[in-house]
This record gives structure tokens, C-alpha cells and sequence, in this order.
């Protein structure tokens, strides 16, 4: 007692400081700090609340519309610490480190013990055992050891699980246990975790995400990633054949569709439509329905007959641009409304004779014929406007993701493992009591939802304390 | 003139009404008779909003847009009230008392009296919805939003009856709870229950956008939401289970990891902007 007082006290001999920077190394200090929970909660609260942040502040605009909305002194700073794109700092990725260092420490540090316990379990019910757990029970029996031994081996078996028999000194032990997984649930939850961390790395080192738009009938094989910093160039290109988009009778869209061919070596491989929610894979690379525009300006489509209604053949006429038709002249659309004067949509057409002035008229799309009326040796009708699409291709490819599916799995099911598996173990001994009876001590224990286990230990030793040679008098057979 | 399954759902808002009033009124007249009524007030309920789902589910193909009907903030509200209303009968049953009823069922309600405001017609979906994942994406979001609504009511009753406990009283409303340590096992069971939902829920979430989009996590804030809330309840589970953290401080956890949720759930949508817009 005095050595240990002795220690204790501030005015220590000089050799003292020594021995004690000895009794705790620095590294044991870190470890210890690296295995903490409190650590663990810590963690998880801060990236909680710093994850905040980022739902506050929209992440990755351009800056100016961040100098429109803070001042030049608060920009400066929050983009000095990341701010604008925090998931990303290296602020926010220490912290997601320290997360996997602390899961992964706790693992070594825990998991070993774990194992060791599960796989010799203390089959012997001491004194020092008995007080420690939470629930015993103690009787007397009429009978010798091995026959009670038996009737309770039985029992246990039935009703609860089949015990494992120690015999010590003349005292019986049976132990028997259920649900062991439940001490694994959470190492197999914390490993999920981190390895949905390989998944992302792996994913973000050797695969890329990119974007591409290709034109109705072109072809595409090389993509800019990262902000145009990579350059890829697939071993293969993607033909857009085709893009269209459906809408619902009110209007709203319904479908936006890509009819995609996979070309290798000059030859389509692979043709598949894609829609929003399904993509083309090829080589791993995946092609995503992401967006469509209009590529380039519309064009007019303008049929073009003689008087007579035999054909001369179609324009195709883009804004403002001549179309030169031999013997005739130059024709031009110069302006297109949706609705000409209540009678729906019309082209405005420009028309150049040699050695004329030039003349305008619209022509309605309703109303092929209306153009006969100007007596001229042509009649323009107008079939409508239209535009050549382009459609928006996400582009990915991520080795890892089913790295990540796999951590999802294994985070899941340890979870349900770890709420819903109680790891339920029961002791009975068998010792020689007074008046040639033998005395029984039993006791439990359950690492989860301890007043479920209450009500299963008292069945259990219910069944195990009936006589079974009583019952058999009691009911003849 | 609304459609049926709208008169439906409007029935089922009155219905939770009542429930909550008769539940709050047998809590102060401690009339076990008019918690009983509550029950099966309830339970009308539950028929007459699963009723009103399948209804709107069958108006939808009818309109030639047939879709789960839990795709806009109106459905995904009332898809709530239900859940919370079922995964509530479930926990009375179970536990055979009624005193919950006066602070859950109230959220039913409150949510039912928000979906009421909000515009009610089957819209179609836009091709980002139409997925299978929808399903098993709602489905188990909605499952773990309504235990922990559970948790944090039973939260409330646990703080409350913790604090007349341990001034000896025993008057009053409160004393007709189950103990302080049944409430605090059960703001812990409905926990278990939720988590493992909404983790799930986030998985789907992602595999989702992995297959809509190729990115499984983007930071879009209803995923980042959801993420806090998780890690809130992560939180939660850790103190309790290792730290022995039990009461009222886990009451308090609980109700914050509710907050989180209502934030993650509704607030996104109506505070801040990202890809969930569609409750907009």
C-alpha cells in the first residue's frame, strides 16, 4: 500500500519523472486515444455537424455567385478553408481518416479479445463468476450427479442448446450457449465501413466520370474528365443514332431516349435505347441519359412543286441562310412564328430573282396549296421546322462500386446481427450437497435485450427443474 | 371535386384528429374507455389510409400513368402518417399500453394537416423516378423516419415521467405512463428498428443513383441529411451500447436524431435545393 501512495505523490524522488514517462509511452498514449469510443463519438459528431456546412453553403458554384452573396473578406476566407467544396478539403478527408483509423484500431484492439472469448468460453461456473452475472438461481435435488447431469443435458439441449459437460473436483458444469454471431455484428459493421472506403478510393484512382454530347448520326470515343484535365480515349465509340423525347398528354416529360450503337473497329458491337433510368454498359464503362439540347439551329423543311404538283424537290433551309435553286432564284427563311395570325405555324420566305426585286411571303404549314396564289412557276409549301438533337451522356466508369455494394452488405447485415442476436449463455453446475441431494446453481447471461432473457431463462430452467421421473407418475403414459 | 382516394386521405386527417384528442383526453381524464376508443379510432384509420393508397395506386393506372403512390410531397406525407400510425399500433399492441397514443399519434396528425395544404393531384412521373428502386428506396426511408418519430415521442413521455419520478410524485397524467424504464427501453427498441431502415434506405438511395446516374454519393444535401441523421443515430447507439449512456440523455439524442430526420425529410426540400427537389 505505501509503494503505491508513494507513487501517487507530486514530490516524487528525481528518478521519478523517468519512471514514469516509462509507465506510459507516448505510443500507448496514442493507441489508447486511437481506440477510445469517446474518440469514435467525437468523430461522428463532427462530421455530423460540419457535414451541415456544406447543405448550407451550395458547393461547387462558380465564384462569382459567391461574391454576390458575401463579402469579399468572407469569400477570401471560406475559400481559403474549402468551403466551396468541402466534402472534398483535405480538412474533411482527415477527418473521414481519423474515422477509419479509429474503426480499424478498435477492430485489432477488440476483435482478437472477442475471438478468444467466443472460442473458449468459460465452461465453468466459479463464485467469482457467479456474482458477476446478473442472473442465478439456485434449488436442491433429490438424486445422484450423473443422473441429474443427464436429465439436465437433455433438457438444455431441447429447450435451449446443447451444453458442453466439465467435470472438476466431483462438480458438474454444463455451459450452453446461443446466438455467438451477435459478438461479431459490429466488427462486421465497422468493416463494411471501411471497406466502402476501398470501394470509393478504388473508384476515384483507377476509375472517371466524364460527360459528352453527341449529335443525332455522330460518333464519340474520346472524353474530357475531371474538369478537362484527363483525357480518355476509349478503346471503342458510341454512335448516337437517334435521340427523341415523349411526353404525357399534359405535357410533362415522360421518356428521354438515346438510341446508342457501341462501334469497334468499325463495326456496331452493341445497340441499345437508353433511357433515364437505364443505361448502356460496355467494358465497363457506363453510359448514362443524362441531357439532350439542339444541336445547332432548326431548320425549315420547305417542299418545293411546279405548278402542275410534280415534285422539284424539298429545301432543308436554315436561318437566314440562301438556298440557291437553278433557273429560279434564292430562296431564304428569314422568320418562323409559332402561331402566324391565329392560323398556326408559318415561315417567313425571302425570294431573290435575278434581275428582280426581292420579294417576302409566309408561307402557313396548314395550308400546302396557299402558296398557288402568287402564279409564280414554283409553289412553296412548308412542312415545319426541324431541329437535330444532341443527347448529354453521363460517362463512368468505377471499378469499385461493387467493392462498395459489398461493404454495404456486410454493414447491413452486421447491423441486423448486432441489434437482433443476443448472445445467450447459461450455466449449470452440479455439486454434492448435504442429506446425499445435489445442489444446483444456475445462472445467465445475454449481451442484448436483457429483459427478453429474463423471461427465456426462467422457461428454460422451469423445464429443466421438472422432474422428469415426477412428470412420468404424474401422467402414465 | 377531389378524387376518391383524396376524400379518403381527408378522412383518415379527421380520423387522427380524433384519435389524438381522444388520446390526449384520456390522458387528463384517465378514462381508459377513451384510450381504448383512441385504438380503434386508429385503427379505422390504418384501414381507411391503406384503403386510400391502394385507391390512388389504381386512379393512377386509370390516368395511364400508373405509379407507387409515393412520389411527390403530398404522398410522401401521407405515406408517413401511415407508416407512423402502423409501426405506433404495432408498439401499443405490443407493449398493451395506450398512454403513447397521446404523442405519437398527434405527428399522424400534424402530418396529415401539412399534406392538406399541399397539392393533391396524381402528377405523372418524370423519368427520373421511374425506377424500380423507387420502391424499396421510400419504402425503407419511410419505415425508419416512422420508428424514429415513434422514439422521439416515446422520448417526451420517458423525460416527462423521469422528471415526476424523481419528485416522488405520483399524480397526474404522467403517472399513468409505463415506467421510466420500459420508456427508455423503448425509445432504444424503436432506434434498433429505424436504423437498420434508413440504413438500407441509403443504400437503395445510392445504388439508385448509381443506376440513374453512375454516382452513388454526391453530396447532394438530402443525401448529406440523411447521412447526419445516421450519424446522429450512430451516436446514439454508441454511447448507449458502450457507454451505458441511458435516460435522459438518450431521450435528448433521440428527439435530436428526430429533428435531424424532420430536416432531412422536409426541410431539404423546402429550405435548401438538390436533386430530391420533387417535393418542391
Amino acid at each position: 500500500m505505501e509503494t503505491v501512495s508513494e507513487v501517487r505523490t507530486e514530490h516524487a524522488p528525481a528518478s521519478a519523472p523517468a519512471e514514469r514517462m516509462h509507465a506510459k509511452p507516448f505510443a500507448t498514449v496514442v493507441w489508447n486515444f486511437l481506440i477510445s469510443i469517446k474518440l469514435a463519438i467525437w468523430i461522428i459528431i463532427l462530421l455530423a455537424v460540419t457535414s451541415i456546412l456544406g447543405t448550407v453553403i451550395e458547393q461547387n458554384q462558380p465564384p462569382e455567385n459567391y461574391r454576390q452573396v458575401y463579402e469579399d473578406w468572407a469569400y477570401n476566407l471560406m475559400d481559403r478553408i474549402n468551403l466551396f467544396d468541402m466534402y472534398h478539403s483535405w480538412w474533411f478527408l482527415l477527418l473521414l481518416c481519423l474515422f477509419t483509423l479509429n474503426l480499424t484500431c478498435c477492430t485489432i484492439d477488440r476483435l482478437p479479445r472477442v475471438i478468444r472469448t467466443v472460442r473458449k468460453p468459460r465452461l465453468v461456473l466459479d463464485d467469482a463468476m457467479e456474482k458477476s452475472l446478473p442472473l442465478t438461481e439456485r434449488w436442491k435435488s433429490k438424486g445422484d450427479i450423473p443422473r441429474r447431469t443427464e436429465e439436465y443435458k437433455a433438457t438444455l439441449a431441447r429447450v435451449f442448446a446443447a451444453p458442453r459437460v466439465t467435470e472438476a473436483d466431483g462438480v458438474v458444469h454444463l455451459y450452453a450457449e446461443k446466438g455467438v454471431s451477435s459478438r461479431f455484428g459490429a466488427y462486421a459493421t465497422h468493416a463494411g465501413i471501411v471497406i466502402v472506403f476501398i470501394g470509393a478510393i478504388i473508384g476515384n484512382v483507377f476509375g472517371f466520370k466524364s460527360y459528352v454530347n453527341i449529335p443525332e448520326g455522330k460518333e464519340a470515343s474520346h472524353l474530357d474528365a475531371r474538369g478537362g484535365k484527363q483525357h480518355i480515349d476509349l478503346p471503342f465509340s458510341v454512335r448516337n443514332n437517334r435521340f427523341w423525347l415523349e411526353t404525357y398528354p399534359g405535357g410533362q416529360p415522360k421518356k428521354y431516349a438515346s438510341d446508342l450503337s457501341v462501334m469497334e473497329n468499325g463495326r456496331e458491337v452493341l445497340r441499345k435505347t437508353i433511357t433515364v433510368n437505364d443505361p448502356l454498359v460496355y467494358k465497363g464503362v457506363w453510359f448514362y441519359q443524362s441531357s439532350y439540347g439542339q444541336e445547332g439551329g432548326a431548320t425549315a423543311q420547305v417542299a418545293v412543286n411546279r405548278q402542275d404538283g410534280t415534285s422539284v424537290g424539298n429545301l432543308s433551309l436554315a436561318p437566314n441562310e440562301p438556298v440557291r435553286i437553278d433557273g429560279y432564284g434564292v430562296v431564304r427563311g428569314v422568320n418562323y412564328e409559332q402561331d402566324f395570325q391565329g392560323k398556326g405555324p408559318a415561315l417567313q420566305v425571302v425570294i431573290e430573282k435575278p434581275g428582280r426585286p426581292a420579294s417576302d411571303l409566309w408561307i402557313l404549314q396548314g395550308r400546302p396549296d396557299l402558296d398557288r396564289g402568287r402564279n409564280d412557276s414554283l409553289v412553296f409549301s412548308f412542312g415545319g421546322l426541324t431541329a437535330k438533337m444532341y443527347t448529354g451522356l453521363q460517362v463512368a466508369k468505377d471499378p469499385g462500386v461493387n467493392v462498395v455494394w459489398l461493404g454495404c452488405l456486410l454493414l447491413t447485415a452486421g447491423m441486423m446481427v448486432s441489434f437482433f442476436v443476443s448472445h445467450r449463455r447459461i450455466w449449470i453446475r452440479l455439486a454434492e450437497g448435504p442429506h446425499g441431494k445435489v445442489e444446483v446453481t444456475a445462472a445467465g447471461s445475454a449481451n442484448r435485450n436483457r429483459p427478453a432473457f429474463e423471461k427465456t431463462f426462467a422457461s428454460i430452467l422451469a423445464e429443466v427443474r421438472k422432474d422428469p421421473s415426477n412428470t412420468d407418475k404424474e401422467n402414465p403414459a | 371535386m377531389n378524387t376518391l382516394n383524396v376524400q379518403l386521405f381527408d378522412l383518415t386527417t379527421l380520423l387522427f384528429g380524433g384519435a389524438s384528442g381522444t388520446y390526449i383526453a384520456a390522458m387528463y381524464g384517465k378514462k381508459e374507455t377513451l384510450a381504448r376508443i383512441g385504438t380503434w379510432i386508429c385503427v379505422a384509420a390504418a384501414i381507411v389510409s391503406t384503403a386510400a393508397l391502394g385507391v390512388r395506386w389504381v386512379e393512377s393506372y386509370k390516368m395511364g400513368i400508373g405509379r407507387i403512390p409515393v412520389t411527390n410531397l403530398y404522398e410522401s406525407l401521407v405515406f408517413f402518417a401511415w407508416s407512423v400510425n402502423l409501426f405506433y399500433l404495432f408498439v401499443e399492441w405490443k407493449y398493451k399500453n395506450r398512454s403513447f397514443g397521446a404523442f405519437v399519434i398527434p405527428i399522424a396528425f400534424a402530418t396529415m394537416l401539412f399534406a392538406f395544404t399541399n397539392e393533391s393531384g396524381i402528377q405523372p412521373l418524370v423519368p427520373a423516378l421511374q425506377s424500380y428502386w423507387l420502391h424499396a428506396h421510400v419504402i425503407t426511408c419511410f419505415v425508419g423516419y416512422a420508428a424514429f418519430a415513434v422514439s422521439a415521442g416515446v422520448a417526451v413521455m420517458y423525460l416527462l415521467k423521469a422528471g415526476q419520478e424523481k419528485a416522488k410524485a405520483r399524480d397526474g397524467i404522467v403517472a399513468r405512463f409505463p415506467s421510466s424504464k420500459v420508456l427508455d427501453d423503448l425509445v432504444y427498441r424503436a432506434i434498433i428498428w429505424g436504423f437498420p431502415f434508413l440504413t438500407a434506405g441509403i443504400i437503395t438511395g445510392a445504388a439508385w443513383a448509381n443506376y440513374a446516374w453512375g454516382t452513388y454519393w454526391s453530396w447532394d444535401p438530402k443525401e448529406t441529411w440523411s447521412l447526419i441523421v445516421w450519424l446522429v443515430y450512430a451516436a446514439f447507439l454508441h454511447a448507449r451500447i458502450t457507454r451505458g449512456w441511458h435516460g435522459t440523455r438518450a431521450a435528448i439524442l433521440s428527439i435530436a436524431g428526430f429533428l435531424a430526420t424532420v430536416m432531412c425529410y422536409l426541410g431539404v426540400n423546402l429550405v435548401l435545393s438538390g436533386l430530391h427537389s420533387y417535393g418542391g
